[in-house]
């Protein structure tokens, strides 16, 4: 799955733990970007996107994303291994 | 002057921006009732703190580690579905035990009580129906205090000469509410409850969120029925898929509460079952967001014919 791929799959996920049909992502996206994702929804997206790629984050990876593209990156990590 | 809970939210905001946006959201709803009481709450709690060379940010700082707990724990019951922690021993160790972890905790929880929306219209829910049954209550007992909010809201509301007894198991718990209230009306006991008797009957029983601390919620409240007069009031509160580290008995619907309720003997007066989140019940019920359930609730005389 090439990072493009990621980024739509992570896209969808938002779309629909967000509940936003018009949610656009890019790996500059920011929490301060999406007024939806706030510290709940963040605990919402990482389960969701973990089901969806069937993989585990750390504890430490979920607090240190910074922007869509650092969560992107962490999942390409996963699924290269 | 300006309200204490604004310092508050602003603090948050700039400590934790994600968790700050989620508090914000609360703030469109709240009313002038909500910061009368909340001005008069953190007045009190302040001078508590400074009492103990402790201020506001000390308090922020013990709030933003129970976010962390909790957060921590919602992955966790999210990807698994259960609570990490199912007996007693284990909270105790983990939590109670540890004296450098009750202390953010419990204030924490008390910052909590104005900074949750759930946790406000709650404590609203009690206030406003309390006064209805002031004229039979000559016996109050709290079970499980808190920080103490409850009670003195209901040494406020009901008559001058009703006996008030706590029994709470946490002599932290005890502290802190005896520095909150400062009434020699209320006799405190550092007890478990089911080593509690009393030769008197008590007319209005108030069990605050200690449901989900105890394995055996059926047993908890046989022994509340036991206390309760026969005509008296029952207030609980407890919370459905609540993740925190000294949770250890999972409710998953407001109907499942309701179950147990009607199981120990009890018909359900008045109640309301609030969302932590402004989401719909549906969205909720999905994505497992929980609920804080309240009832007034009275012996169902029936149940035993």
């Amino acid at each position: 799955m090439d990072r493009n791929e990621i980024l739509n799959t992570v896209n969808n996920v938002f779309i629909d733990v967000l509940d936003d049909d018009n949610l656009v992502l890019s790996e500059a996206t920011t929490a301060n970007d999406v007024e939806e994702w706030d510290s709940l929804n963040h605990i919402q997206l990482v389960v969701a996107i973990e089901r969806q790629f069937k993989i585990r984050f750390a504890s430490q990876e979920i607090l240190s994303w910074q922007n869509v593209g650092e969560m992107v990156d962490s999942i390409a990590e996963k699924l290269n291994q | 002057m300006e309200h204490p809970v604004n310092y508050i939210y602003n603090k948050i905001a700039e400590l934790n921006p994600m968790h700050g946006k989620k508090l914000k959201k609360n703030i469109a709803f709240f009313d002038d009732r909500y910061y009368e009481l909340a001005d008069t709450f953190f007045e009190k709690y302040t001078g508590i703190l400074k009492a103990q060379n402790k201020n506001l940010d000390y308090a922020i700082d013990c709030y933003l580690q129970l976010i962390a707990d909790v957060n921590a724990e919602t992955i966790e019951f999210l990807r698994s579905g259960k609570y990490s922690s199912t007996t007693f021993e284990e909270v105790n160790q983990r939590v109670y035990a540890r004296p450098e972890i009750m202390e953010y905790y419990m204030h924490g929880l008390i910052m909590s009580q104005f900074l949750w929306k759930h946790h406000y219209q709650i404590v609203d829910f009690f206030i406003s129906k309390l006064p209805s049954y002031k004229g039979e209550t000559k016996n109050y007992l709290e079970i499980g205090a808190g920080h103490g909010f409850y009670l003195s809201k209901a040494l406020e509301i009901l008559d001058d000469k009703t006996c008030f007894t706590v029994v709470d198991i946490s002599e932290t718990s005890i502290a802190l509410a005896k520095d909150f209230i400062k009434d020699d009306r209320v006799e405190f006991n550092l007890q478990n409850i089911y080593d509690y008797n009393s030769d008197k009957k008590f007319d209005f029983i108030t069990l605050g969120e200690v449901l989900e601390h105890v394995e055996n919620p059926l047993q908890l409240l046989a022994k509340v029925n036991d206390l309760l007069s026969e005509d008296g009031v029952l207030f609980l509160t407890t919370p459905t898929n609540a993740p925190a580290i000294d949770h250890i008995y999972l409710f998953e619907s407001a109907d499942f509460i309701r179950d147990v309720i009607h199981v120990a003997g009890f018909k359900i007066e008045k109640e309301v079952d609030l969302l932590t989140e402004d989401v719909s019940p549906e969205r909720a019920a999905k994505l497992k967001i929980a609920t804080l359930y309240g009832a007034f609730v009275k012996k169902d005389k029936a149940a035993y014919l």
